[in-house]
């Protein structure tokens, strides 16, 4: 129940207190047309408390030693209190102060420039005073003539340039006192060596430079209504822009540089993670991180390179391209073009392009080859998939309710994903029965191979299948239907795949004993590297499915029915027609969701943490940063692999802002 | 392939001619009969979670969730595991995290929404110098993974920020150090901060939008912008509001990589998602209680999903783009 009530308070407060900041400030510059010296009073005492604040917060000046309500161990609530009492009362003197103070210089000095002037130096001379004796002992500065002089002249120097660069219409005064001022204190109060300085000229110090800055303000001109009215109007981008502004400075712009920079320090041993996480501390090491990232064989691994001969995928793969090019060819040859672009030459050629990849890639290992192959794999997957199922589900009944299931995934988070297939690949002791479906089935089949009646059964059925599909791809050689013809033959190829293998080793989970008996065996479906990293894939590919679905869906809806009722009357197939007037047609759209998709896959994370966290030649760049970040706190080689990761998605980015940027316009 | 095949069986059958019209309405069924396997493909993952989080523990570990069907499982059906994962308390409770998740993302959905708001609107409707280049540089933020911006917000929110001024050699604190890593306020800020972009953009190409005129008259009858925002914009952008505030709700309900890196191991202030993810890493004796859990973390945005599907179709496409 507390933790309902806490919630809901901190939920409320930051609600509450960004919204009544935000109505806070437009009434604030409301006031500024109608009552002017309200204004002054408010603002006055705004900026004497973030004076205030800033030098209590940084330990510089401190009226009041804390806690205030005095609880031995303040807890939770009176925590809470004693913090609030603690601010107030170390900002209340400045506050009010400089609350006072903008009040008379707005009321009182109103219309007189030199009311104005003395008020002004009056009222900041005075807050220096105050900061100056109750300035922390340990911070006074030593009175050193020469860093006064210098950062004096420095400022003054600033000053003149400031007042050149905005057109010299204001009296140069204003600018000369702002400078020196602001350079008169960091000359006294911090350039010099701190600690050892006397209170005497602390004080005097921080009166006159304050004073200074004072003379300021009262030198600008005394505000008309035309002024007043121009800072009400003018204050309003401010106020609107702000709060988004300084947010996105602070969480992302100024962190991303800090990133960059951090990519070039080396972690220095002698240092515990409380120093380096105070950040800067460690050495300067300059492209030492990135190197250390494409040295580790774990990262970049390309040993085995020649594997790739001898691996039998990469035969199939080979087979099926050439059989691709040769379909593309001879279909393009009896219609007069030099390639056939048609499912019956392209589909072998991309899945023989895709097959290549994959045995590519279960080649060249590390951390890269594997985000690499995340990205051909579950793009190529899931994006083929979801306008297979867009277009099957386009004419079927009740689409709507089929598209909500293949796209509830979505709603689902990657860890909640990652739970749900780990049930689905779970594998147990072969002596008992298998609860993952996966296992299930597949010690199944091995039961099914070493069967009696039921493999003659299967074979039977699979025969069939394949005798069936070579009958109509001969009877397409025959009627001069090479699409047909070579369609078939190749969708007859993995049924008699399975069939001869069944027939000859046999297929599913099992092995046979010295003694005859079979025994039955598992997929180690997070273990047995490389194939593992395609079952996390798969993950993946289920959820972003939905995704690819949904948008060609849309787009295949959207292509205009005159043209594709134009290319039937034509005389074009169904296949011809898909090929050569939906796809060009949803193009764009095919761009758009793999450009997404590279960015998603490039990032993926937290399905490779919860499944295996990198374990078993998994890992992935995002949560390689993580672990070396976050578990090994190196902190250099953590921002190098961040730094990757952005630079391989932003020619992406680059191309999905502009495009985004074009639909917008 | 479908297609292919499609037209292939069409052709043949058209080629049988007499052999009879049954055999051609079968093979015109099978890309129905396919679309619906595929349909079945995808759902038995989550159908089989939901089945076993009904079992209990030796159930779940001896049999798998299809021998409810057959009559085999041990131990039939139960609501334990809801039970007991939705029992405070207990380490394995889901009720604590349920809250964090909910404290995380509010704030997270709201605060964005505003800021968001106010800055689309500046940047759509109140002229001032350098406009156009500040929009395309707060746009082009979209393009930083979030993965560059975690260790120094880490640092900040556990150390606080501080600059040493140059030449000078001392240090000025910007950022005290509040503790915040291991909170949940660390995790609603990171979501607060890198949102804002993508919002912007958003609720920037809506309000851009409306019509000129509108202001214009507005701004005749003696409205000010902030009268104009509050009373006009706010009202006329709802559906892009809400659009936003899904995908936003979503996306930190569902994130996990801020969860994790902000709260780091401070246990009770786990979301959802990190919690269940810490469950299924130890591997313990209440690994039959992941399913209830993974059901219950899902439970809400499958509710965000049935009831505003429309909004949240809307809202995964215009997100896409997100950093």
């Amino acid at each position: 129940m507390d933790r309902i009530i806490s919630t809901l308070i901190s939920i409320v407060a930051a609600v509450g207190g960004s919204a009544g900041i935000f109505i806070g400030a437009n009434k604030l510059f409301d006031l500024a047309r109608n009552r002017f010296d309200v204004f002054g009073a408010v603002a006055g005492s705004l900026l004497g408390f973030l004076a205030g604040l800033l030098m209590w917060a940084n330990r510089v000046v401190t009226f009041v030693e804390g806690p205030i309500v005095g609880a031995p161990e303040p807890t939770g609530f009176t925590a809470a209190i004693d913090f609030v009492l603690m601010v107030v009362a170390n900002t209340i003197v400045p506050t009010a102060i400089a609350g006072i103070g903008g009040w008379l210089i707005t009321r009182v000095a109103e219309g007189e420039q030199q009311k104005k002037l003395i008020l002004s130096v009056g009222t900041l001379g005075l807050l220096g005073l105050v900061f100056g004796v109750f300035y922390e002992e340990a911070l006074r500065a030593e009175f050193d003539i020469a860093a006064l002089l210098l950062w004096t002249a420095i400022g003054l120097a600033v000053g003149a340039a400031l007042w050149a660069q905005r057109g010299r219409k204001r009296p140069i005064a204003g600018y000369l006192a702002l400078g020196g001022g602001s350079g008169w204190l960091l000359g006294s109060l911090v350039a010099p060596t701190l600690g050892t300085g006397n209170a005497g000229w602390t004080i005097v110090s921080a009166t006159v430079g304050f004073a200074a800055i004072g003379a300021w303000i009262g030198l600008r001109d005394v505000a008309d209504y035309e002024a007043r009215d121009g800072i009400s109007r003018k204050s309003r981008v401010y106020v609107f822009l702000a709060p988004a502004l300084l947010f996105i400075f602070a969480s992302l712009v100024l962190p991303a540089a800090r990133t960059v920079w951090l990519s070039f320090l080396g972690l220095d041993e002698t240092l515990d993670f409380a120093d380096r996480a105070a950040g800067g501390v460690d050495k300067f090491v300059g492209m030492d991180n990135y190197k250390a990232v494409f040295d580790d064989p774990k990262n970049f691994n390309v040993e085995n390179w020649a594997d790739v001969f001898t691996s039998q995928l990469t035969y199939v793969s080979v087979g099926l391209i050439v059989l691709g090019v040769i379909a593309g060819v001879v279909l393009g040859r009896s219609r007069g073009l030099k390639f056939e672009r048609s499912g019956s030459s392209l589909a072998p050629l991309t899945l023989g392009v895709f097959l290549l990849s994959f045995s590519i890639f279960a080649v060249l290992r590390g951390t890269v080859f594997n985000n690499l192959w995340w990205v051909v794999a579950v793009v190529s997957l899931a994006t083929s998939l979801g306008l297979a199922i867009a277009v099957l589900a386009d004419r079927a009944k009740m689409e709507n309710v089929a598209k909500s299931l293949i796209f509830m995934p979505m709603a689902i988070s990657f860890v909640g994903a990652g739970i749900i297939w780990r049930f689905v690949y779970a594998a147990r002791d072969t002596s008992q029965d298998q609860t993952g479906v996966l296992n299930s089935v597949w010690v199944a089949l091995g039961q099914l191979s070493n069967s009696g009646w039921p493999k003659t059964l299967a074979a039977l059925i699979l025969a069939t299948i394949v005798i069936g599909l070579l009958y109509l791809g001969w009877r397409g050689y025959k009627g001069q239907a090479m699409g047909v013809a070579i369609g078939s033959a190749v969708a007859a190829l993995p049924f008699l795949w399975v069939l001869v293998r069944l027939l000859t080793i046999g297929i599913g989970g099992f092995s046979i004993a010295d003694d005859g008996t079979v025994i039955a065996e598992t997929i180690l479906v997070r273990e047995t590297s490389p194939f593992n990293n395609l079952f996390l894939m798969i993950v993946l590919i289920w959820i972003q499915t939905g995704f690819t679905m949904v948008i060609f869906s849309a787009a295949i809806k959207a292509v205009p029915a005159e043209l594709v009722e134009a290319s039937k009357v034509d005389g074009a197939t169904e296949s011809q027609t898909f090929w050569r007037v939906t796809i060009p047609q949803i193009a764009p759209t095919i761009g758009v969701v793999i450009t997404t998709l590279i960015v998603l896959v490039m990032k993926v994370f937290d399905i490779v943490k919860v499944m295996t966290n990198g374990n078993f030649d998994t890992q992935v760049l995002a949560n390689a940063m993580f672990t070396t970040a976050f578990s090994n706190f190196n902190f250099g080689e953590g921002s190098a692999l961040a730094v990757l990761i952005f630079l391989s998605v932003l020619p992406v980015m680059y191309i999905n802002i502009r495009r985004m940027q074009k639909e917008a316009a | 392939m479908s297609i292919e095949s499609r037209a292939m069986e069409k052709r043949a059958a058209q080629a049988e001619g007499g052999l009879g019209s049954r055999i051609y309405n079968f093979l015109k069924a099978i890309p129905t009969w396919v679309l619906w396997g595929i349909v079945v493909l995808w759902t038995i993952p989550t159908f089989g979670l939901l089945v076993n989080s009904f079992r209990p523990r030796d159930g779940q570990r001896s049999s798998g969730w299809w021998t409810v069907f057959t009559g085999n499982s041990e131990g039939g059906l139960t609501l334990d595991n809801y039970k007991s994962v939705l029992e405070s308390g207990t380490t394995d409770s889901l009720a604590d995290a349920l809250l964090n998740s909910l404290a995380i993302a509010i704030p997270a959905t709201i605060i964005p929404i505003a800021i968001a708001a106010f800055a689309a609107y500046a940047f759509a409707w109140i002229p001032f110098k350098g406009r156009e280049l500040l929009f395309i540089a707060t746009v082009s933020l979209l393009a930083i993974p979030l993965q560059v911006a975690l260790i120094p917000l880490l640092t900040t929110y556990s150390g606080g920020a501080h600059w040493t001024i140059p030449f000078l050699d001392k240090t000025v604190t910007f950022f005290p150090d509040f503790s915040l890593s291991g909170s949940v306020t660390a995790v609603w800020l990171t979501h607060t901060g890198f949102g804002l972009p993508f919002a912007i953009f958003l609720l920037h190409n809506y309000i851009s939008g409306l019509p000129k005129d509108l202001f214009e008259s507005a701004r005749i009858d003696g409205a000010d912008h902030f009268t104009i925002f509050w009373r006009l914009v706010v009202p006329l952008a709802v559906p892009v509001l809400a659009a936003f505030a899904i995908f936003q709700f979503l996306w930190t309900w569902n994130d996990y990589l801020i969860a994790v890196t902000m709260i780091g191991g401070n246990g009770p202030a786990f979301p959802v998602t990190v919690k269940i993810a810490s469950q299924a890493g130890a591997f313990g004796q209440n690994e039959h209680l992941l399913t209830a859990g993974a059901f219950i973390s899902a439970f809400v945005p499958l509710i965000v999903f049935f009831s505003l599907q429309r909004f949240f179709v809307r809202g995964i496409l215009a997100g896409s783009v997100k950093g």
